[in-house]
Order: C-alpha cells, then sequence, then structure tokens
C-alpha cells in the first residue's frame, strides 16, 4: 500500500501508523490504532476502511464486510479510502464492489482522469466488456490521450471474443472495432505499435487477410518493431491464410537465407513448394514479380537449396548447424509421401542418419532428432544401421563380462543415443529372454562405468533404458530395486522418481509416493500437469490424511489463478499488451476446466465428509460449510480440458508402442466417468444431509411436505444417473482390457450404493420393511491377504485394499442413512411412547418399522465388528510378514548391494500397507462408535 | 534446428517435456511469467524442436532512464534444457534479446550470476560480456537467508559508442543500492 496521494495530508499522517501495522502483519495493532483514531475524528471514514480490512484479515468477514458497507454507502470520494475499499474487496474475493465503488465516485466527480481508469480496470477485473468500452469513451473524451480510445476498442474485441453468437461478433463488434480504428487511420493519430498490432488483431479476426497485409506491408506496419521479425511473421501467417504460396515460399526462402536453422521455415518452404508443384503455377511474366523475391517451384530447385545449405555448414569453421541436416531428411520423407523418385538425388538415407549420428551424436539431442525419421529405414536395414552406428562409438577394450566401456563424456553419449535408437528401431524388442537379461546387466555395467563421468550427466539414462527392458520381464522387486540404487547415485534425477512413483501407485503403496512427489518440487501449472500422479490413487489407497494434503496442494494453485490473471489482464491493457489479453482469459479457462482440478475438487470434499462427519447432522453442517448444492452441477463437462502430461516419462519406445491419441481420448473418457460417478456422490450425500434437514413428520404440513418430495424427488434423479454412469462404467470395463482398476472396481463395490439409498428416498414418514443391510459380500470381496510370502516370492494384492476403502466409504454413507432414518423415527417412538401411556394400553407392541430399525442397526453393527476384525487380522498377519526371510534368487542374480535396495523396497511398501490398514481401522472405529450412540 | 517463437502462456503445460524438469522453469511462480508477457512480450522467446519439445527460454525486460544513459536491455531468465544443451542455443537467444535492446536504442545489456557458476559466467564472457560489478548477497536461500554474492555482467551496445556503461565499478554494492 504505497503512494496515497498527497504527503501535506494531515489525516495521511494520522493514518500512516495503521498502514504501517497492516504492511506489517500486525492486523490487531491496525484495529486498535484505527478505534482510537477513530473516537477522535469520527468521520475519517478510511479509518474505518483499514480497520475492517484488519478484521478481514483476522478472520471476521462479516464484521469487516459491513463495516466497509458503511463507508461504501456513503460514496467516498477521497482517494485513501477507495484504495483501500478496492483492496479490501478485491481481499474478499468480491471484486464486483469496485465496481460500485468507482460508478459512484466518478458520478460525483465526473472529470477525474483518474478515478474513471480506475473504473475501467475494475471492470476489467471482472470482465464487464460493454461497461469498459463505454469507460474508455468517457475517459477518452475526458482527456484525449490514445490508449484510452483504444482500451475502448479492445474492449470491443473482447465483446465479440466472448459473444456465444459468432455472427454478432462478426457483424457488430469487430466491424465497430475496425470502424474506430479505422478513424484515428484517416485522422493520422495512431501512434504507438500497440494501436497497430489490434488493428491487425481486428482485420485477422474479421478474416480480411488482405487489409491485414496492407497494413503490415504498409507505412503502419513500420511500427512494428519490438518483436523480432515482426512484420514477416504476420505476412507469413496472411499469405498461409490466404494461400499465396508463391510469397510464402519466397520469404521462408530469403528467411532461410538468413538462418538456416530455424525449422518452421523449412516446413513452410517445403509446403508452399508442393502446392505451387500441384497447382503448376509457373512465374509470371515480367514486371508481375513476386514481392517477396524469387519463388522456388520445383523439385530439383529445392534439392539443390537444401544440399547448399548442407554443404555451407560443412564448409564452416564454427560448430555446424543441424538444421540443414534435418531438413534434408525432412524433404526426402515428403517425396516419398508424394511417392516422387527424386528423393535419391538427396542421397540414402540410412547414409544420411549415419553421416548426422557422426556429427550430432555426442548431442543428447541426437535421439531426438533422428528418432521422427527412423521410419525411413526399411526394416531389413535396421541392425546394419545399428552396426553402423556401433563402429562411430568408441568403446574401450572389452572386460571378463565382454562389455566394452566408453572413456569419456562424449564417447558415452554416442553410446547412449546408440542405445535409444535401437530401442526405437524395436531391435530391444525383438530380443528373447536371455537376450534381455544380458542386455540389462550390460547397460546397468554402463550405468555403474559412466558414474565416474558425473552424477548429474546423461549417465541416468542408461539406467532407465535398463529398467524398461526390466518391466518386459515383469520383475517389478527388481526395478524398484535398481530404481532406488539410481536415485542413491543421482538423487536429482526426476525420471527415476517418476517411474518409483508409478511402481509404488501400482503396488498400492502411497507413503512412499508422497515424499517422492513432494521431492520432485512441482511448481504452479505442474500441479495440474503432473499433478495427477500423486492424486489419482491418494483416496483409494485408504491413506486419507495424505490424500486431503495432496489435493490441497492442487487445489491452491488453482485458487490463487483466478486472482492472478485478473491482475495481469490489467496490466496488459496498461501497456497495450492487447494479444496477451485473450491469451491469458484462455490460460485462466484453462485451468478453470482442468479434469484434474474437478477431481480434487471432489475427491478432496469426499474425503473430507468421510472423515469428519459422523452423523448426519456434522453431514449437513459440513455440506453447507462446503457449499455443495445437489441440484447443481460445477463440472463442465462439455469443455473439460484434459491438462494432464501423459508423456512425463520419457519413452524411446517404437512408433507402434508409442502413446496414440486413442490412448489419450479412452483415458480421458475413463477419468470422466469416474469423476462422474464421484460426483454424483458427493451431490447425493449432499441431498442426504438436505433431507436430513425436513422437519419432523409431527408438524407437516402441505409446504413442508412439498419441500420434503423435491429433495428426495432430486435424490431420485442423482440415484438413477448414478445408476447410469456405474453402468457405463461398466461397459467400459468389459469394453477395454486395460482399464483403471478403479474403474473396474465399481463392478463390485459401487453397485450397492444405489440401492442402500433408494428406500430411504421416502422414508418419511414410514419406513420400508425392507431396509437393505450392508451385504456381507461386499465385505468377502475385500478378504484375502494384501501382501503375502509364498513359495518364496513376494505377492501384493493392492487391490484389497482399494476394495476395503470402498466398503469403508460405503459404511459411512449406510451410516448417515441410519442417522437420518434414526432422526425420522424418534419423533415416531416418542408420541407412540405418549399415546400408550394416556391409553395406559399396555398391550400395543412396537411398530414393525421400529422393530426393523433396530434390527436393522444390529445386523449393522455385526458387519461393522466383522470388518474391523478383518482389518486387525490383516495388519497382524503384515507385521507377522518377515521380509528379511525372504531369499531374493529367481532367476536374476542380483549382488548383495541390490538384494538391499529390494529390500528396502520390500519394506516401504509393506509399512505403506501397514499406514493404509491402520487409518482404515481408524475410521472404522470411530464409526463403529457412531452407530452405538444410534439409538431411537 | 529449432523454431524460435514469441512465448505463450500454453507453453506453461508443456516444461515437463524436458527431461529435467526442475529448475527448468520452476523457479518463478505463475504472476511473475505473467508480468513479463504483459509488460515486456517481445523479450520473452521460447526455442522449440521439430518434436515439439521446449528446448529453452529466454525472459528480458527493458528498463533505467534514458537521460542518464541507463537505458538498457536486462536478461531476467535464461535457460536451456539439459538434452538441448551444447547446440549454441543459448548464445542464439542471447543474441535476439541484444538485437531487441539495439531497436529500443538501449546503452548496454546487463544480467547477474552466481558467482558460483563458473560455466555461465564463462559463456556469457564468450558472448562478449563482462564483470561490471559485485552484488553482496544478491542471492537468498529458500528460508530466506542470504545465499551467494552474483556478478553484474554487462556488453555495451552500439549505442554506446565509448562503451562507458560497462567500465568496472571495482567496490562490491548491496542488492538495495542497485537500480
Amino acid at each position: 500500500m504505497a503512494a496515497r496521494g498527497h504527503v501535506q495530508d494531515p489525516n495521511d499522517r494520522r493514518l500512516r501508523p495503521i498502514y504501517d501495522y497492516l504492511d506489517n502483519g500486525n492486523n490487531k495493532m491496525a484495529i486498535q490504532q484505527a478505534d482510537k483514531l477513530l473516537k477522535k475524528h469520527k468521520d475519517l471514514h478510511c479509518a474505518k476502511v483499514l480497520k475492517a480490512i484488519g478484521l478481514q484479515r483476522t478472520g471476521k468477514q462479516d464484521e469487516a464486510f459491513s463495516l466497509a458497507q458503511e463507508v461504501a454507502t456513503l460514496e467516498p470520494t477521497d482517494d485513501n479510502s477507495l484504495q483501500a475499499l478496492t483492496i479490501l474487496y478485491r481481499e474478499m474475493h468480491h471484486p464486483e464492489l469496485v465496481t460500485k465503488l468507482y460508478e459512484a465516485a466518478v458520478k460525483k466527480v465526473p472529470l477525474s482522469e483518474e478515478y474513471h481508469s480506475h473504473l475501467f480496470m475494475a471492470y476489467a477485473r471482472v470482465g464487464e466488456y460493454k461497461k469498459m468500452q463505454q469507460a474508455g469513451m468517457a475517459l477518452y473524451k475526458i482527456v484525449p490521450k490514445n490508449p484510452y480510445y483504444f482500451w475502448s476498442v479492445m474492449s470491443l474485441v473482447m465483446q465479440a471474443i466472448s459473444a456465444q453468437d459468432e455472427k454478432l461478433a462478426q457483424t457488430m463488434f469487430l466491424p465497430l472495432a475496425e470502424r474506430m480504428v479505422e478513424k484515428m487511420v484517416k485522422e493520422e493519430k495512431i501512434e504507438a505499435e500497440a494501436e497497430v498490432q489490434l488493428y491487425f488483431m481486428i482485420l485477422e479476426r474479421l478474416g480480411k487477410c488482405v487489409e491485414a497485409l496492407d497494413v503490415v506491408r504498409g507505412p503502419l506496419g513500420e511500427k512494428l518493431t519490438s518483436e523480432l521479425r515482426s512484420r514477416e511473421n504476420k505476412c507469413m501467417m496472411m499469405y498461409q491464410r490466404l494461400q499465396l504460396w508463391p510469397e510464402c515460399n519466397a520469404l521462408s526462402y530469403k528467411l532461410l537465407l538468413k538462418n538456416p536453422d530455424d525449422w518452421q521455415f523449412y516446413l513452410s518452404y517445403f509446403d508452399s513448394l508442393f502446392h505451387l508443384m500441384d497447382k503448376s503455377w509457373s512465374q509470371p511474366e515480367e514486371g508481375e514479380h513476386c514481392v517477396e523475391g524469387p519463388v522456388q517451384t520445383t523439385v530439383a530447385e529445392a534439392v539443390k537449396f537444401v544440399v547448399d545449405r548442407m554443404e555451407e555448414q560443412d564448409k564452416k569453421e564454427s560448430r555446424p548447424l543441424r538444421g540443414p541436416y534435418l531438413a534434408c531428411l525432412e524433404l526426402i520423407h515428403r517425396l516419398r509421401q508424394r511417392g516422387c523418385p527424386d528423393e535419391k538425388e538427396l542421397g540414402d538415407p540410412l547414409e544420411l542418419m549415419v553421416q548426422f549420428f557422426g556429427k550430432f551424436g555426442d548431442k543428447p539431442c541426437c535421439i531426438t532428432d533422428l528418432k521422427i525419421y527412423l521410419h525411413l529405414l526399411p526394416p531389413e536395414q535396421r541392425s546394419q544401421f545399428k552396426k553402423r552406428l556401433g563402429e562411430l562409438v568408441p568403446l574401450g577394450e572389452a572386460g571378463e563380462d565382454g562389455f566394452g566401456f566408453p572413456g569419456d563424456t562424449k564417447a558415452l553419449q554416442r553410446h547412449l543415443c546408440v542405445c535409444q535408437l535401437s530401442r526405437a528401431l524395436g531391435l530391444q524388442h525383438a530380443l528373447d529372454t536371455e537376450g534381455k537379461l544380458r542386455l540389462i546387466t550390460e547397460l546397468k555395467a554402463h550405468y555403474h562405468h559412466g558414474l565416474q563421468f558425473g552424477k548429474n550427466s546423461s549417465t541416468p539414462i542408461s539406467l532407465s533404458l535398463a529398467l524398461t527392458t526390466t518391466m518386459w520381464a515383469n520383475m517389478l522387486w527388481q526395478c524398484l530395486s535398481v530404481l532406488e540404487e539410481g536415485l542413491s547415485f543421482s538423487p536429482s534425477n526426476a525420471q527415476f522418481k517418476l517411474l518409483l512413483l508409478l511402481l509404488f501407485c501400482r503396488l498400492g503403496a502411497f507413503q512412499p509416493v508422497v515424499d517422492l512427489y513432494s521431492s520432485l518440487d512441482a511448481k504452479h501449472v505442474q500441479h495440474d500437469t503432473i499433478g495427477y500422479l500423486l492424486t489419482r490413487y491418494a483416496g483409494s489407497l485408504g491413506q486419507f490424511a495424505a490424500a486431503s494434503q495432496s489435493c490441497n496442494f492442487s487445489l491452491r494453485f488453482f485458487h490463487s489463478n483466478q486472482k492472478d490473471t485478473s491482475e495481469y489482464i490489467i496490466q496488459a491493457y496498461k501497456y497495450g499488451a492487447f494479444e496477451k489479453i485473450p491469451e491469458f482469459i484462455a490460460f485462466r479457462t484453462r485451468l478453470n476446466q482442468s479434469l484434474h482440478f474437478a477431481q480434487v475438487r471432489t475427491e478432496r470434499m469426499l474425503l473430507d465428509l468421510y472423515t469428519e462427519a459422523d452423523v448426519t447432522l456434522s453431514l449437513e453442517e459440513s455440506v453447507k460449510a462446503m457449499g455443495v448444492c445437489p441440484e447443481e452441477d460445477d463440472i463442465p463437462w462439455d469443455n473439460m480440458r484434459d491438462n494432464r502430461d501423459l508423456t512425463v516419462l520419457v519413452s524411446w519406445d517404437p512408433k507402434d508402442r508409442e502413446l496414440t491419441e486413442e490412448h489419450r481420448r479412452l483415458s480421458l473418457e475413463e477419468e470422466s466417468v469416474w469423476l462422474k460417478v464421484r460426483s454424483l456422490t458427493l451431490r447425493l450425500l449432499a441431498s442426504l444431509a438436505l433431507l436430513g434437514h425436513a422437519p419432523s413428520p409431527r408438524n407437516s404440513d402441505k409446504t413442508n411436505e412439498n419441500g420434503i418430495s423435491a429433495k428426495s424427488s432430486t435424490l431420485q434423479t442423482l440415484l438413477s444417473q448414478l445408476d447410469q454412469t456405474l453402468e457405463t462404467a461398466v461397459q467400459i470395463t468389459e469394453k477395454q482390457t486395460q482399464v483403471h482398476t478403479l474403474i473396474y472396481l465399481t463392478k463390485g463395490c459401487y453397485c450397492p450404493y444405489g440401492s442402500l439409498l433408494f428406500p430411504h428416498a421416502d422414508l418419511c414418514p414410514s419406513l420400508p420393511s425392507s431396509l437393505s443391510p450392508l451385504r456381507p459380500e461386499m465385505l468377502s470381496r475385500c478378504k484375502g491377504e494384501v501382501l503375502e510370502m509364498k513359495d518364496g516370492r513376494l505377492t501384493t494384492r493392492p487391490s484389497l485394499l482399494e476394495t476395503l476403502v470402498f466398503f469403508v466409504e460405503t459404511v459411512c454413507v449406510v451410516l448417515w442413512v441410519a442417522s437420518y432414518s434414526a432422526s425420522v423415527l424418534r419423533p415416531l417412538k416418542s408420541s407412540l411412547q405418549k399415546k400408550k401411556k394416556k391409553k395406559k394400553d399396555s398391550s400395543s407392541a412396537m411398530p414393525v418399522v421400529l422393530c426393523g430399525f433396530q434390527e436393522w442397526t444390529g445386523s449393522l453393527q455385526g458387519v461393522v465388528t466383522q470388518a474391523l476384525d478383518h482389518v486387525k487380522g490383516q495388519e497382524a498377519s503384515l507385521t507377522a510378514l518377515k521380509l528379511a526371510a525372504l531369499t531374493l534368487e529367481e532367476g536374476y542374480s542380483q549382488t548383495q548391494e541390490e538384494c538391499g535396495f529390494t529390500r528396502a523396497a520390500m519394506d516401504k511398501v509393506q509399512s505403506s500397507y501397514l499406514g493404509s490398514l491402520q487409518e482404515l481401522g481408524d475410521l472404522l472405529r470411530k464409526r463403529a462408535d457412531s452407530l452405538k450412540s444410534l439409538k431411537i | 534446428m529449432t523454431t524460435l517463437r514469441a512465448f505463450t502462456c500454453d507453453d506453461l503445460f508443456k516444461f515437463n517435456n524436458i527431461q529435467a524438469f526442475l529448475n527448468f522453469l520452476s523457479q518463478y511462480g505463475i504472476p511473475f511469467y505473467l508480468q513479463y508477457l504483459a509488460h515486456w512480450p517481445e523479450y520473452f522467446i521460447v526455442a522449440e524442436a521439430p518434436g515439439g519439445e521446449l528446448m529453452g527460454y529466454i525472459m528480458g525486460k527493458a528498463e533505467g532512464s534514458v537521460a542518464r544513459e541507463e537505458w538498457h536491455g536486462h536478461v531476467t531468465a535464461l535457460s536451456v534444457a539439459p538434452e538441448f544443451r551444447r547446440l549454441g542455443l543459448a548464445a542464439k537467444l542471447m543474441e535476439m534479446l541484444e538485437e531487441i535492446s539495439e531497436r529500443k536504442g538501449g546503452f548496454f545489456v546487463d544480467l547477474f550470476v552466481r558467482v558460483s557458476n563458473q560455466v555461465a559466467v564463462n559463456m556469457y564472457k564468450q558472448l562478449g560480456y563482462s564483470v561490471y560489478r559485485t552484488v553482496i548477497e544478491y542471492y537468498s536461500a529458500s528460508n530466506g537467508e542470504p545465499d551467494e554474492d552474483a556478478y553484474d555482467m554487462r556488453k555495451a551496445l552500439s549505442r554506446d559508442t565509448e562503451r562507458k556503461s560497462i567500465i568496472p565499478i571495482p567496490h562490491p554494492v548491496r542488492p538495495e543500492d542497485i537500480e
């Protein structure tokens, strides 16, 4: 809170200490000081607002709000109060109130440039584009400065972008914006680069490419100087949209001569060349030459161009650029696609790639580059290719084990690259088991040897390679061992951590995952792109506390996004970075509509309910605090953005094993269905909680009855939606072989949910006789050993844990239902008893419904006790398991050290399972206690 | 072989493609990047490989008083992913930032670097930069404790014909004393 008006103002002097207290986070003192000041100067409104800020920051939102409103209704016009209120409203997440504040201020002080500008920014913060447009013009009328005029123009563009109706954008907003700029152009009032940028943006959005080109190439275009190649880039964009291939070709050619390494222009050069060839374009008569210079129209010219660029690099004394050599492979690829025989002019792809490896094999990017063009090699040439590359890798004399090692980092890098390429060519996959095992040993030896060149150099990659090879052999424990060992040598290797993380998840051991993820030190957007690695399995593995914390990491990021981006949208207006404004808004939307955001939001609330709310009353409180509304679906199903980075694990697999768009689609489908199951569950719980809110049946009048039936109809709708979604989930399971375990589980565990809740929907006023007990078969599905030693092998069944988690969740739900039933039945019973007393009729028996309920809770109690026994039994057998007794040799000889790492990994899994069981046991015990209190 | 283009918000989602994504982009929060994008978009350039992988980026700004001949380009961040090192990419990105600063009429380009980061210091020297002064305890550890000194390195641009801006200051300065 810096600049606050004039220094001379005595009020400033009086307020200063309060500002200081607030700035230093001493909110209590700020409040006190404000109170003191207000005693003397009742009308010092700003002191009130500052006090409100102090209150807000100490958690007294309501008090703060009413104090602020006191001042706001006076419609203050002093700068101090206005600024302080702006800060307060922003902290309260009520930016819309700032607009009201300045609307009143400009009414009272209509000529204030400052207040008008604040008003514009306040509108910008909440995205009121139409009002921004007006505020910008009002500002320009008071102070005719160009930026204000263009703020108004930009607000029109934003109205166009945000318009639901594209027609409205094209016929009204954008043309109006265009006319506004044209007016300035005609009056020769265009001053800044930003104004030309905006003009271009408008024309481009209107599809007026010819006009846009004229602007860029004309005198106005001369203002486009900040960004490098700004005019060229814009021209290129328009040439492509207008399909002006001669210009596109000539410009690409020109730019490549300047920078023969800029890949995007090779692509546009080849694209335009083939378009021109397809159209049999020929040079026009004299005098009509292309504005961008000479155009190339034949394959021969292109071949010569590329060959010349390569020769240029060959002759260079300094480091050669990769561009021309790769352009050569790209051209071969394109010519082959067209069935054009001229590719031979460029040479044999095998030879070209060997040459490329000779030049760049010692750079880590060599694999990334060559991988794109491996398909140019026919299958029968693959082994030969690998052999040729091998000749270019200087390795030392082979030792006892038959392996030779590189003598320096460059040789090491080359060796690595050959390994990676041979994997990408599918050569490693073709090996038999013995061959694979030998490869593992060889790569591990290389890894150990390479450590001398630096622990954080690229050496660890060989380990990852070795490891992925191990995966084929299905040796999970050995994988863990190799990775743990690798991590001990290269503690900051992210790939090791990611792989370990996935393996532990697969094993259902969540404890080590938390540490691994936090050591990755994921920041901001990464909470969205890779956060799924952590949160995906968190809840379902029974580590509730850790799961809740993990969700919080991500949630904190998503929540701050909203506020952060608004500030920079405003800055973009100030600095005239108009192109960035829609970009920032799109960024914000992309995060708000993130699949992961919806997932953590939902899971976090479910976790809180399951772990915190014991009976309906607390369920109701929690649901209200969370603001969950059963009727409202807050997930943007139709616009969901899948921001997950599914390629975060580096893979050198051959093309046919790579992740495809289809995989992505299926994965998103699965995740969405699961999210739907969970969000419907949450909304069902909310509607159950609010059902519990219904008045007692004794004083039921019509309106109340209507209220209840409306609520139960929501419940019915949600239930049938849940049933449908579960059906879809089952279909997905049947359709796909490799589905998510969670979805798979829905088949067994989630189904009873519906039928459990169902009878209670019309519970009021009489309880149906057929209350379904917690089905015993649900518990029987959880039976079995989660970790077991059998014939000297350690086997895991993590799905048992997940089943148990769902069982416990179901117990929670059943308990809420029971608690609700009890709240309905209690008044019924007491009224019966009163009647009994009055009538002194000893013969009347307890109604069936009451007996039924008691029977039901009795059986519930029985199932929960059984479950507790089961958990206890599991804990006992896990603790009794002596992993040390395990001999670790099965066709894969491990050194003593390696055995140590295997054991360490096993210990982690064991202790994680124990942790899960303990948390599950604790929760079950708590629920068993609440069940006991459910007497009617 | 690289595509050099303006950095966009969507690039923030791609930063995991880089093998060692640690320390690559993550040292700053979103607001920091947005601030640069809003104020100096032309100074924020990203390099992309043909496969779409991000190779590196440079982020900078223009600041200082023209009257005092202190108007200059500043390199805020320069980062190249490990797998794309030793290709001359950092030099290329620096060259671009210098050209932008030239066009803006800057007198020099400057940057801060940890005194212990010998690899970086040498690279900047090769690119024509020299140590202008040492800034004491410019870097702080995550706990807020002072951590390390920085070199303030400079390279004169053509507007500074007499190369006055790079005459070294012999005495070290404190972070609060630098503009």
